[in-house]
């Protein structure tokens, strides 16, 4: 018994379905990979703090029309609006998305993502942070953020940094992409279901008309696999990622994956490498520096630090590589980015400090969360 | 009747709630005690928290974060998930044995991980600094596994640095930054503490073979305490009795192995265990015997005095007293080091106590109105607050007093001397009053060790006394002081060392009515920190050499005038301590921060005025004035109080190194948290 209310205009960028306790929303920018506009953000925002008041919500099932989830934030409209002058509504965009982050990981509601295809950057960002993540074998997920002069956002230096050992630094500094089992085994999905059983999931969620995440991770666990990791998987490297990615420094990592090298020839160590070496020395360092931060702290500090790096970005003040990035990568495609710095040791401490440091700017305002004062204890450790 | 009334309230909103609602609903909707995260209740925070963790922890913030992402990131740091977030911290329930087990298992986890590299081998001012933050966030989890360490490399390493030339640094430092061996250090006895050149092990020099014979010629001379001796160590440095043909040359130290590297305790050596002891339970402290052990000539350690094939004793220092004090000289570095990790161990206490009295609510004050928080009761405050304003003026010390460390040489040898054994008293008594505190102020959670207050009250009671007596520090602080005025008078010249120089000024007038502002004022808390550091030094002065007219010894003479050197040392030391925050306070540029430090420098110093009885006794303050002090402090906790959660969190120590009630305390202790 649907019954879809989708309405034309701005608000079709998520189509809302309600069956009976649950509701569905759909991400529907198929064209762009379903990529986070401003539009889409402020929707799902309003949408979920709706829900939240609704008694006769239960469940929330998130999931992306056509073959993307979500790719990412609609970066090419915010970069449009910055070089327009209009870097305010860049930096806006951002402070609704890390909202949206914040109120589904506070979340009193179970949120169930499925993510049947592409999952990046933002995309990653509206489904890592709810209660259940769904992967498949369309899976397809990466924080590509250092490739493109930025860093890994959206609450990543909370998620990536909860991730085993120091898979999360791997994953955050080379982009690494992650197929469905990979992120089952790392932690990112909490379930594994095959796409054909898709929508017999989502009937089961909707008939189990219950908020209890018992019975929606066991109704789950009815369609769900552990399917095996490929040959050539990011996890079968566990070992010496965590020993060269918990190094202090990117010069270190750098260093240690080298003498690594150095042992044996081993394509995976030279394509991380080559990751590495490609990316901006600037967002790497940024990067690590986040992670590490990220780990030690909740929810809260993590998305207003990032906010506050996003702004000094946006501000281009102290290096201009996201611009740069966004024009090699998105734009001009030419995918050679110069960056500035070009070298991982022109990026000194001092620089780095500085997108850490108290923002002096008069137009500046800290990320303004809404204060969530119940916030269940299961919404904060869900990694 | 109101109160059944209330509870009927209660109890009927319970049954109502459970109707439609989930158990997360119920505690939001219902007039239940709740949680409510201090972040959410408190007012947004008046100053940069980032800003203020960079002048607290000093130096190396990206190190000591990539240690602490180190510990948090292995299970052997006994991470545990309660209401909702990790913690890590030891399971002080382990047996000794276990504690010591996995003691060592940590250090190896630190060492694969490169956390020591350049600890021995390192040079220079910015290695000195990284191993000092590293050590901090190591003693932040736990002060087993920094004293493990510490012994390791700063006693044993330390030792082979300072004493050691380049024969033994070539041979022992390297091995010992990869734990190739593992050292300890074998000073103490059993009738010997503090007082080291009472001790009674002997070294005899034998000519004919070129060996020393270390001997332990009774049971008061079995050392003593030896960290690390009783597990795991391999090899030791023996302080003992120099003796060549009959001649006592004095304390000496040689390097003696006392297992092979299988781990069986080698001949002629005998070791014991000191057992369970109240706190440090995973550094295996044993006794050892020498029985006329013999070791080659080249592991006398000889910086300061060496013995030639055939016996003859050679040092360039002919004063025994002056090559006592110059052997003994590096091992500041312990005071050091002990003074920074008692301010850390306060920061946890004080981070958990607050966070706590932020979200624990007792009594109400106005009929059916809310409970208060435990934080709002002017009482609580005044607990609390002056021990955080005392923690942040002696976290200043501690990375004065670092600094000081890494700059040394021979002209500042005594300066640091005086100022490690006046700071690592102050500080290490500061904790343990602090930690007292905090623990009554949590009241029975306290109790937990899964709270941490409690225990660290056992893991670090043992400052107060190793490393010197503190009581015995702060006498020689005052010694040192007297031998400064005496040299000063003698000379007629005026004071230029220990921070004396206000000496040379004429005495400070203090107002007969102190006002708020003269309170609050710089100037007026300098000047009565001097004017009693200055009248108590010439009290002692007068006093000590009252009892020498009357024929007694000098050492007499300070015995008997224990009182006012106890007096002295104290006000040296809040002098200094008050000297560096203003000196920190004048280099912050930020206005919100300034503000903030003025005003826990004002806490700290009224405090100080309020609690410490020489301020009445000796008619520093008059018992008006003490009334104006004991009014200012009450609204000066009021005034801080709305910063008390920025301040702790300013402490940098990551939440997992806190404690359950520092978070959510409800969840963590609810019933669905309870494995079947």
């Amino acid at each position: 018994m649907a019954s879809i209310s989708s309405s034309f205009g701005e608000t079709d960028q998520v189509l809302v379905e309600e069956k009976s306790s649950a509701k569905i929303f759909t991400l529907n920018r198929p064209k762009q990979l379903n990529a986070a506009s401003f539009q889409m953000v402020s929707r799902l925002l309003d949408l979920f703090l709706a829900c939240e008041d609704d008694p006769s919500v239960k469940l929330i099932i998130l999931k992306g029309k056509g073959r993307a989830f979500c790719a990412g934030g609609d970066v090419t409209a915010v970069v449009r609006d910055i070089t327009q002058g209009n870097w305010r509504l860049g930096a806006n965009f951002f402070g609704r998305e890390f909202i949206l982050n914040y109120v589904m990981a506070t979340y009193s509601k179970p949120q169930v993502s499925i993510l049947n295809g592409i999952v990046m950057g933002g995309g990653a960002g509206v489904s890592i942070h709810g209660r259940f993540r769904v992967a498949t074998e369309n899976s397809l997920f990466a924080m590509p953020e250092t490739a493109l002069g930025l860093f890994p956002d959206v609450g990543a230096s909370y998620f990536l940094s909860r991730l085993p050992g120091f898979f999360g630094e791997y994953v955050g500094l080379i982009g690494a992409k992650l197929d469905g089992a990979e992120m089952l085994a790392c932690g990112l999905a909490t379930h594994f279901v095959p796409s054909e059983k898709l929508s017999l999931l989502e009937d089961a969620l909707c008939k189990a008309d219950s908020n209890d995440p018992a019975i929606i991770s066991a109704t789950i666990s009815e369609f769900s696999l552990v399917p095996n990791l490929k040959e050539r998987s990011h996890c079968h490297r566990l070992n010496v990622i965590n020993k060269c990615f918990c190094r202090r420094t990117v010069e270190e990592i750098i260093l240690a994956l080298e003498r690594e090298a150095a042992d044996k020839e081993d394509e995976w160590i030279s394509s991380t490498l080559q990751s590495l070496k490609k990316a901006s020395p600037t967002s790497l360092k940024i990067s690590l520096r986040l992670i590490r931060e990220g780990r030690l702290q909740g929810i809260v500090k993590c998305l207003v630090r990032e906010y506050g790096l996003v702004w000094t970005v946006m501000r281009g003040e102290i290096n201009k590589d996201f611009f740069e990035g966004c024009r090699a990568i998105l734009l001009d495609k030419d995918k050679n980015p110069k960056w500035e710095p070009s070298k991982l040791e022109q990026v000194t401490e001092d620089m780095v400090d500085r997108y850490f440091s108290k923002i002096n700017d008069e137009d500046w305002e800290d990320l303004d969360l809404p204060r969530r004062s119940n916030i269940p204890p299961h919404a904060i450790a869900k990694l | 009747m109101e109160k059944v009334n209330f509870r009927t309230q209660i109890l009927s909103g319970h049954l109502q709630n459970h109707r439609h609602s989930t158990a997360a609903d119920i505690i939001s909707a219902s007039p239940c005690v709740s949680y409510v995260p201090p972040e959410v209740s408190e007012q947004p925070f008046s100053f940069d928290v980032s800003s203020m963790r960079k002048l607290m922890d000093g130096h190396n913030l990206g190190d000591r974060d990539w240690l602490f992402n180190l510990m948090v990131q292995s299970k052997l740091f006994n991470p545990r998930l309660r209401g909702g977030k990790v913690f890590v911290v030891p399971d002080y329930n382990h047996s000794m044995e276990q504690q010591r087990e996995i003691t060592m298992k940590r250090i190896e986890y630190l060492l694969d991980h490169g956390v020591f590299k350049g600890w021995l081998t390192g040079k220079g001012p910015e290695a000195e600094m990284k191993k000092f933050a590293l050590l901090e966030v190591i003693e932040i989890f736990d002060h087993s596994l920094a004293i493990k360490i510490g012994v390791h490399f700063f006693l044993w390493g330390g030792a082979i640095q300072f004493f050691g030339t380049k024969r033994h640094h070539d041979r022992w430092l390297s091995a010992t930054e990869n734990y190739l061996i593992k050292g300890c250090f074998s000073m103490t006895e059993l009738g010997h503490g503090s007082n080291v050149r009472g001790i009674e092990t002997t070294a005899t020099y034998e000519a004919n073979t070129g060996e020393f014979v270390i001997n332990t010629p009774c049971e008061t001379a079995q050392k003593y305490w030896i960290g690390g001796a009783a597990n795991h160590a391999t090899h030791t440095v023996v302080f003992s009795q120099l003796n060549i043909d009959g001649n006592n040359q004095g304390v000496h130290a040689f390097i003696t192995q006392i297992r092979d590297e299988n781990g069986n305790v080698c001949p002629n050596i005998r070791i014991a265990d000191c057992g369970h002891k109240i706190g440090l339970n995973g550094v295996d402290n044993g006794r050892i015997w020498f029985d006329n052990v013999r070791i080659p000539r080249e592991n006398l350690l000889n910086s300061v005095a060496d013995v030639s094939p055939d016996g003859k004793y050679l040092s360039a220092i002919k004063d025994p007293d002056q090559r006592f004090a110059a052997f003994l000289a590096p091992l500041t570095s312990g005071r050091v080091t002990i003074a920074a990790s008692a301010v850390y161990s306060a920061k946890i206490s004080l981070a958990i106590a607050i966070r706590y009295a932020l979200t624990r609510r007792a009594f109400s004050i106005t009929t059916n109105g809310p409970e208060l928080l435990l934080l709002d009761y002017p009482s609580h405050q005044r607990r609390l607050l002056p021990l955080l304003a005392k923690t942040y003026a002696m976290s200043f010390a501690s990375n004065y007093l670092k600094l000081l460390y890494i700059k040394r040489s021979p002209q500042l040898i005594k300066t640091i001397h005086v100022v490690s054994s006046a700071f690592k008293a102050t500080l290490t008594w500061h904790n343990m009053r602090t930690l007292q505190e905090c623990r009554e102020a949590c009241g029975g959670q306290g109790l937990k060790t899964e709270n941490r207050i409690g225990q660290l009250k056992g893991e670090y009671d043992v400052q107060s006394t190793f490393e010197g007596d503190n009581n015995v520090l702060m006498q020689q602080v005052s010694k040192a002081l007297l031998a400064e005025y005496v040299a000063a008078k003698k000379r007629n010249k005026p004071f230029k060392e220990l921070g004396l120089e206000h000496m040379n000024n004429s005495c400070p007038v203090i107002p007969s009515q102190l006002t708020s502002s003269n309170l609050r004022s710089t100037q007026f808390q300098n000047d009565i920190f001097c004017l009693r550091e200055r009248d108590l030094l010439n009290c002692f002065a007068a006093e000590v050499s009252k009892y020498q007219a009357q024929g007694e010894s000098k050492e007499s003479a300070f015995v008997v005038s224990y009182q006012v050197a106890e007096d002295l040392g104290k006000a040296f030391s809040d002098r200094a301590i008050l000297q560096i925050a203003v000196e920190a306070e004048n280099n912050v540029t930020d206005a919100s921060l300034k503000n903030i430090l003025g005003l826990l420098r004002s806490m700290y110093v009224l405090v100080t005025l309020e609690e410490d009885a020489a301020f009445l006794r000796y008619g520093y303050l008059s018992t008006d004035n003490a009334a104006a002090v004991r009014k200012e402090l009450a609204k000066l906790c009021s005034e801080i109080r709305p910063q008390a959660l920025a301040l702790v969190s300013s402490f940098g120590i990551p939440d997992a190194f806190l404690s359950p009630i520092a978070f959510d305390w409800v969840a963590a202790n609810s019933w669905s948290t309870i494995e079947n």
